[in-house]
């Protein structure tokens, strides 16, 4: 019951497009208590049936550059490929740290994206003012 | 066309294809290394270096991340790493909140998600580096 409570809020944040993986790893970790290899397996399992009705709705409103995303793919699954076999063969002490950086790049990320966002407000505000 | 502007043209077409075979390694390596963030990696990259549209970009990510996805999965599955419990229960709860998700997040502003999703994220960073 709790994995598909953990499934519903992770499934909420990721139409946001701010990464329900993340959330979902991270309560699967540290709620359900499993380890990080097998929370990283069911966020695979996760994402498959909700990316395919995605794509399928982006693809009927043409909202898919093709040919990028053909070239990307190609280079995406040989990546995939180099990377998941590291994440198979390093000491789960290691990729749990290296998870936490990756994770503290992003919100770094996201502040500077707040941060502009909060300006281009500012702006607007002023400028609604002198009119 | 003249020989001058044809050769510059070619330029542009070699540069677009080097950063789309960047970005397609490095998010591949990212999502095979820990199954999420490859989005987070591809939709800022589409938008500032190939200068698509943000609909566009987040349209084409989903496109591009699930072929990396199932990769990764492939290898997950073969070191036996996916809990079919978990990962089912999961799945249909992120079904479930990601169709009542898209519904209800049109009435919440993004900025405060946002802020709440930084947060998150700082707080799991420090988490999974220090503990």
């Amino acid at each position: 019951m709790l994995e598909i409570f953990i499934g519903i809020l992770s499934g909420i944040i990721s139409g946001t497009g701010m990464g329900g993986g993340t959330i979902l790893i991270f309560l699967l970790m540290y709620v359900v208590g499993v380890d990080q290899h097998i929370a990283q397996a069911t966020n695979l399992v996760f994402f498959i049936p909700t990316s395919i009705i995605a794509i399928i709705i982006n693809l009927k409103n043409k909202n898919i550059a093709l040919k990028s995303a053909v070239l990307v793919s190609v280079f995406g699954i040989l990546g995939a490929i180099i990377g998941a076999n590291i994440s198979i063969k390093i000491d789960v002490n290691i990729l749990r740290k290296c998870f936490g950086i990756f994770l503290a790049i992003i919100a770094i990320h996201e502040i500077y994206t707040i941060i502009k966002l909060y300006k281009i407000n500012k702006i607007r505000n002023n400028n609604k003012e002198k009119v | 066309m003249n020989k001058a502007t044809q050769i510059g043209k070619n330029t542009i077409d070699m540069r677009n294809i080097i950063k789309k075979v960047i970005i397609g390694l490095l998010a591949g390596i990212i999502s095979g290394l820990f199954s999420t963030g490859g989005g987070m990696i591809v939709v800022p990259a589409f938008i500032y270096l190939l200068n698509m549209e943000d609909k566009k970009a987040r349209g084409t990510s989903i496109f591009c991340i699930l072929p990396m996805v199932v990769t990764s999965g492939i290898f997950y599955y073969k070191s036996n790493y996916i809990d079919w419990n978990i990962s089912i229960l999961c799945a249909i709860g992120g079904m479930i909140g990601g169709y009542t998700g898209a519904k209800l997040l049109k009435k919440i502003p993004t900025h405060y998600l946002k802020v709440a999703f930084t947060i998150f994220l700082i707080y799991a960073s420090y988490k999974m580096i220090f503990k």
